[in-house]
This record gives C-alpha cells, sequence and structure tokens, in this order.
C-alpha cells in the first residue's frame, strides 16, 4: 500500500571539509512530534545534517538521527564537544548536555540561515506553529503557538495526503492548479476537516480545488497566528510546510510580504539552533576550564 | 534567622489557619446539611456575605466547591456526570461540577453542603445568572439578581459625589432593600441592622487586611506566591467574609506578611524572576502548574485572580458604619465594579502592577471553561505589549477540565518564556562596548 504521507527522509555531509581541522564541534538533536534532526556544527560552520522521522521511542530516534547524519564522516559522538537538545523531546537525547526549547533554538536558527536581518519566524512543524519575533542576533522578543490541534500542521497535512492519494511532497503544486481559488474548508480541527473534504470529493470536487481549499484555510490559520504578535520583516519560514508552494504562496499572498528563500532544508533550523547554542556553551565551558 | 522565625510560629501561618479555617467551615457546612437547613448560594463577586449572615443562613459558594473537586484530582467524575446528564462540554466547568454536585445529595470531597433556599449574586458573570436558573428549576427556591451597574469604558469610573455614582448607588441600594425583604421571608429571622453593622465592621477589617497583605507583597523576595499561597487567603477572603473568624485571619496574615517583610524572609522559591498572572489558576494540575513557573526561579508577586476573584476587596473599600445600607450599596458598586474592572479593564492595572511590583514577565492564563475571563486577553497582551516592555507568555488550558490540559505543551511555552526572560537579562548585564 502506498504510504503518500510519507515524506523523504535526507541526510547530507559537507564533502570538502574534513571535521579534524576544526576545533569547536558541536551538535543540536531536535527531536519533534513527526520529525527529528540532528545537525553538526564544525566551528560555527554547517558541517553535516540528518532529518528522519520521529518514532515511538524519543531516545532512539535521538540515537538514529545523530548515527545517521555523522554516517560515513568518521566522526563519533565522543568527537563532538557540546550536544544540545531541542524539541518536544528534548529532555529525552540521552546524548545531551543541555535542553534548550525549539522556540528559541529556530529563532537562531532562522538567524543562521536566513540572515541576521530576519525579524519573524514562522515555524509550521509537524503538530504545531508557532511565531517567534527576534532580534539581530536571534534572540527571541515574543512568541506565540498555535493550539492544540494538528490542523494547519505537518501531521494534517500528511492526513490529507493520505486521503487524496496524492504524494506529500506533490500537494502543494496540485493545489495551485485551480482556476479560482475556493473557499476554504474548517481548520481548527483535521478531524473535521478531513470529513468536509470527503464530502467536497463526493460533491465532485477535483483533488487539486480540494487541496486548494485546505491550503488556504491553513495559511490563513497561520496568518490569524501571525497577527497575534505583528509581522517585522524581514520574514523567514521553517519547518516542513514551509517546503508547501501552495501554502508558502498563499500566506505571502494575504500578509502581503515575501518569505525570504531557503537556503537550506527548512526542517533543520530547530537543529542549526540547538548547534549553535552547544557551540556558545562549549565556549564557555573551556573558557571556564 | 528562619529558624527563629518558625519558633514565633508565625511564617506559614496563613496556609495552615487557612487550612484550618476551611475544615471548620465545611465541617459547618456538613451539619447544616445534615439537620435539613437550607442555604444561601452565593458568589465570591459580590456575596453579599455581610448581609446574608445576620439571617443565620449558611453560605455556599459553589465556585469554591467546584475548584475543591479539581484540586483534589475528582472534578472529572464530576464534569462527566454532568454531561451524562445533558450539560455539554463547552459549558462553564465550575457550573458543571455543582450540577454533579446536587445530583449527588450535595456530596463532596470536603464534605456535604446543604440545598440553597436562596440564590444570591450579582451581574458581574453572566454565567451567574444562568446558573442560578438550574437551582430555581431543581429547588424551586427564589433567586436574586443584584444588578451592579458597571464601568462604563476604561478610565470612565465615577465616584462618590458625582451625579452618576450617586444614581448608581441609589439604584444599588433599592435592589438590597427587595433582598432584605427576600431574605427575612425566605430564613424568617427579621433583620438586625446592629448585626448587619457588626459584619460590615469584619468586612472592613478583611478588605483592609487583604488590600495590605497584596501591597506587602511588592516586597523583595515577595512573601508570597500570588498563584498558590494567594488562592488559600482569597478563599478565606470570600468564604468567611464578614464573620469575626474571617477578620481575625487578616490581622494575623498582615501581621505575618510585616513579620517576613521585615525580616527578608521569602516563599520557598530562589525568587529570580517577579511575574504577574493573568486569569484564573489551571486547578486540575494545580501543584505542578505552579511547579513549571518555580522550577525556574518565577514567582507570581500579584495576579489578576486575587482581585476579582475577592470581589474587589483588594480595593480595601471601608463601610461608613454610621450610614450601614447606603454604604453597603456603595461599597457593593465599587468592590463589584473593580472586580470587572480587573476582568474587562486589565491593561491600566497591570501596567500600574507592573510598575509597583517591579514585575519581570506577564502570564496570561485563558481558560476554555471561562469565556467571561478569557476573551480579550489576546487583545489586552498586545495593548500591554505597546505600553510597557515587558515579555508575556499566553498560555491556554482550563480550571477544572483535565483533559484539555495539555501538561507538555504548558511547559514548553514555559520553559521557552523563560529561556527569553534569562537571555533578556544576560543581555541588559552584559557590558556595553
Amino acid at each position: 500500500m502506498t504510504e503518500y504521507w510519507r515524506w523523504k527522509e535526507t541526510r547530507w555531509h559537507d564533502e570538502d571539509r574534513d571535521w579534524r581541522d576544526g576545533e569547536l564541534i558541536t551538535a543540536g538533536v531536535d527531536v519533534g512530534s513527526v520529525s527529528s534532526q540532528a545537525v553538526v556544527m564544525v566551528d560555527g560552520e554547517l558541517y553535516a545534517f540528518s532529518n528522519m522521522r520521529t518514532g515511538s521511542d524519543s531516545p532512539e530516534s535521538a540515537r538514529k538521527a545523530m548515527d545517521w547524519a555523522i554516517e560515513g564522516t568518521g566522526l563519533t559522538l565522543d568527537d563532538v564537544g557540546f550536544v544540545v537538545g531541542t524539541g518536544y523531546g528534548r529532555v529525552n537525547v540521552p546524548f545531551s548536555d543541555k535542553a534548550i526549547t525549539e522556540i528559541a533554538c529556530h529563532a537562531r536558527g532562522a538567524n543562521y540561515m536566513y540572515g541576521p536581518s530576519v525579524r519573524t519566524v514562522l515555524d509550521m512543524g509537524g503538530q504545531d506553529c508557532k511565531v517567534i519575533r527576534c532580534d539581530e542576533r536571534g534572540k527571541v522578543g515574543a512568541f506565540v503557538m498555535n493550539d492544540k490541534c494538528a490542523a494547519g500542521t505537518g501531521r494534517g497535512m500528511e492526513v490529507f495526503a493520505d486521503l487524496l492519494a496524492i504524494p506529500i511532497e506533490e500537494v502543494g503544486e496540485l493545489s495551485l492548479q485551480v482556476e479560482e481559488e475556493p473557499p476554504p474548508v474548517s481548520c481548527t480541527c483535521v478531524v473535521f476537516a478531513k470529513s468536509e473534504a470527503t464530502a467536497l470529493l463526493r460533491e465532485g470536487w477535483p483533488k487539486s480545488k480540494v487541496l486548494a481549499a485546505y491550503c488556504s484555510a491553513m495559511a490563513h490559520r497561520v496568518v490569524t497566528l501571525l497577527e497575534q504578535v505583528g509581522i517585522e520583516e524581514d520574514f523567514a519560514i521553517t519547518g516542513g510546510i514551509a517546503k508547501n508552494i501552495g501554502i508558502v504562496s498563499r500566506l505571502e499572498g494575504e500578509i502581503g510580504i515575501k518569505a525570504l528563500p531557503a537556503k537550506f532544508d527548512t526542517q533543520i533550523a530547530g537543529g542549526v539552533g540547538g548547534a549553535l547554542f552547544a557551540q556558545s556553551l562549549l565556549k564557555k565551558k573551556l573558557g571556564a576550564n | 534567622m528562619a529558624r527563629q522565625a518558625i519558633d514565633d510560629g508565625i511564617v506559614g501561618r496563613g496556609n495552615q489557619d487557612g487550612a484550618d479555617l476551611f475544615r471548620v467551615w465545611f465541617d459547618g457546612l456538613t451539619q447544616a446539611a445534615e439537620s435539613g437547613r437550607g442555604a444561601a448560594y452565593v458568589f465570591v463577586m459580590g456575596s453579599m456575605a455581610e448581609l446574608l449572615r445576620t439571617f443565620d443562613l449558611p453560605i455556599v459558594f459553589p465556585e469554591i466547591n467546584s475548584l475543591q473537586t479539581a484540586v483534589r484530582r475528582v472534578a472529572h467524575e464530576y464534569l462527566d456526570e454532568a454531561e451524562d446528564y445533558g450539560y455539554s462540554p463547552d459549558i462553564c466547568g465550575y457550573v458543571k461540577a455543582d450540577v454533579a454536585t446536587q445530583l449527588r445529595g450535595g456530596e463532596l470531597p470536603m464534605g456535604r453542603i446543604p440545598k440553597p433556599v436562596i440564590a444570591v449574586y450579582t451581574n458581574a458573570c453572566n454565567t451567574y445568572i444562568k446558573w442560578a436558573e438550574i437551582w430555581e428549576r431543581m429547588y424551586g427556591v427564589p433567586t436574586f439578581t443584584l444588578d451592579v451597574p458597571g464601568t462604563r469604558a476604561a478610565g470612565a469610573q465615577t465616584w462618590p459625589g458625582d451625579p452618576d455614582f450617586e444614581n448608581d448607588r441609589r439604584y444599588v441600594a433599592a435592589q438590597i432593600k427587595e433582598l432584605i425583604a427576600l431574605c427575612e421571608q425566605v430564613s424568617g429571622v427579621k433583620f438586625d441592622i446592629d448585626r448587619l453593622r457588626e459584619n460590615m465592621g469584619h468586612a472592613n477589617t478583611m478588605s483592609r487586611g487583604w488590600q495590605r497583605v497584596l501591597e506587602l507583597n511588592q516586597t523583595r523576595p515577595s512573601l508570597f506566591n500570588a498563584l498558590t499561597d494567594g488562592t488559600i487567603y482569597l478563599g478565606v477572603s470570600n468564604g468567611l467574609r464578614g464573620s469575626g473568624a474571617g477578620a481575625q485571619y487578616f490581622v494575623e496574615l498582615v501581621e505575618e506578611m510585616e513579620y517576613k517583610a521585615e525580616r527578608g524572609i521569602g516563599t520557598l522559591t530562589d525568587e529570580r524572576y517577579r511575574l504577574l498572572f493573568v486569569g484564573v489558576p489551571c486547578y486540575p494540575i494545580f501543584r505542578r502548574f505552579s511547579e513549571l513557573f518555580t522550577e525556574w526561579g518565577g514567582t507570581f508577586v500579584n495576579s489578576t485572580y486575587l482581585w476579582f476573584a475577592s470581589g474587589g476587596s483588594n480595593a480595601g473599600f471601608q463601610y461608613d458604619l454610621e450610614r450601614p445600607l447606603d454604604s453597603l450599596a456603595e461599597g457593593v458598586l465599587i468592590s463589584v465594579r473593580d472586580a470587572m474592572d480587573a476582568m474587562f479593564f486589565q491593561t491600566e492595572i497591570l501596567v500600574e502592577m507592573i510598575d509597583a511590583y517591579q514585575a519581570d514577565g506577564v502570564v496570561y492564563h485563558p481558560i476554555k471553561s471561562c469565556r467571561t475571563v478569557s476573551t480579550g486577553l489576546a487583545d489586552n497582551r498586545r495593548a500591554l505589549m505597546e505600553s510597557r516592555d515587558v515579555p508575556s507568555l499566553f498560555i491556554e488550558s482550563d480550571m477544572m477540565d483535565r483533559r484539555v490540559v495539555s501538561e507538555a505543551q504548558l511547559k514548553n511555552r514555559v520553559d521557552a518564556f523563560f529561556e527569553g526572560l534569562a537571555a533578556r537579562r544576560g543581555q541588559a548585564a552584559a557590558p556595553t562596548t
């Protein structure tokens, strides 16, 4: 049976660089509700990362993500000077030296990934959305998160991909293939949204139109969240949903602001921030010694 | 010093005595229930307890009973029972727990409450009116709505001497006269103005004490945690309002707080951040909810809850015992209005609190069960952010219903809030180059 919701797990490491030439090797491990990432940095520069699904066992997910990130690099965990755990499973990263929330890590990570001009970060994650206001150093000023439902998040999108039998990577593009925008579906509850979509399919709506209605609803929901703390440019989007052009373009249209283009995998922002925090903490630790 | 304080038996006395007084109060209610006496059912915002006591009516606070089921972790049993009976999950959790209590013949974890013979309430909460109608239907008892005119617009309160205020006062005074007649009829006890005067004197002592206790918490370190300790004091402020025991309690509580202030004795938390709390506490995980903050060194130094849920006693209004009925109307008008303002016009109050209490942050806690206190909090937060550069946190859960309390989600947000506070403090302490 095809699992349309299953997104591609990825890993990368900088083959042009030898980590042995660096002094400070740090890692950030972001164990989220849907995905886990391990990011390794050498002297504050991205060296390796992995991005995979979170399993039922958070410590095991953290270990797997870390093992995969350093696979083929010759690095071992013992070579990493400091590890920061982040995400919902941050306290379940067995090899971490400190736990920091993903809110702080996403702000710091976005500062690295998009540059110091970023003032508003929208993280659209697996089971929550958050808007973070930050300064030029990536320090959090204010933040707001969505409520408890998975509607409007990555998990909600997975449910829709499965329902419509559309590979999740294609959902965004397909949702744009409509002549005019349909009215948005319900987005306060993913179960209700699914029921509504089923009814629309029965009425004869094409899949693209149903997806357009859902993406539009998700975008609008996020805009409401953005308005709670206010949007200051530059604006960046992190998390898995940042890869969905159907939501991002509708969101940009509604707020009248373009998000900065992504230079890295948008899902690793929390891990990047964690690794950067780890670098600062390692410096402090070494200085103290 | 701490050892000396413990030996003096003063530190912690307010918490211990508060718990003891509650036990005695509930024992009295249980006895009343068992002997078939009927009670006056009232609410915290404008209980009229000083008047009702003159008719020898046992006083029942259903809001306090309901929150006690949550603190004692049995609220879900009561909520389920009321929902099985037909009440929607979206209805106020306090109401539903009370409905189940009535269905159980008044049985509560703390004892048994008598049935009502009268319900007295103000318009401070719109649910009060519909809630009392339930008892009216269940028991056929009279219900009395004391309509208290509120503030018409932010900062537009009127005061004694102003023609608008005098109109409002006369309006409330006329209603109180009607209430007295109804109470005489229900209780069979003739109204005694000297007893009212005595009870109002006790209420004066309590209000004065409550205001002083809150004011003393401006001390650094703070003397009590407004979320936890404060709720105990609040319970006495409401449950024993207008009684000699309540007055004595507040005299001693002020003494305890002054003792602690003079000696620099704070709470058990190593106070690193002074916080203000907006809304109603999360009673289903009351202790844990507080720990989410104290683990980071966060102490709540004041809260809007201690204002509105005390029926405005925080304002310290003093009745003029020479003209009890007029003064009662004036006090109810000012205090209940203040309680409503603490919900509906919070920005000004919070700005004052931030300055007076040197607060490092503000925690907003809207709850699913109560839209009255929760509506508008997001807007209020934005308004506050525009007038003061103080970090704020917005977390949502419930005062009664464990099903809508997600501890992991709360912790995530609380941790991030403190990380932000720590970073902010670090930046402020960093040398400028």
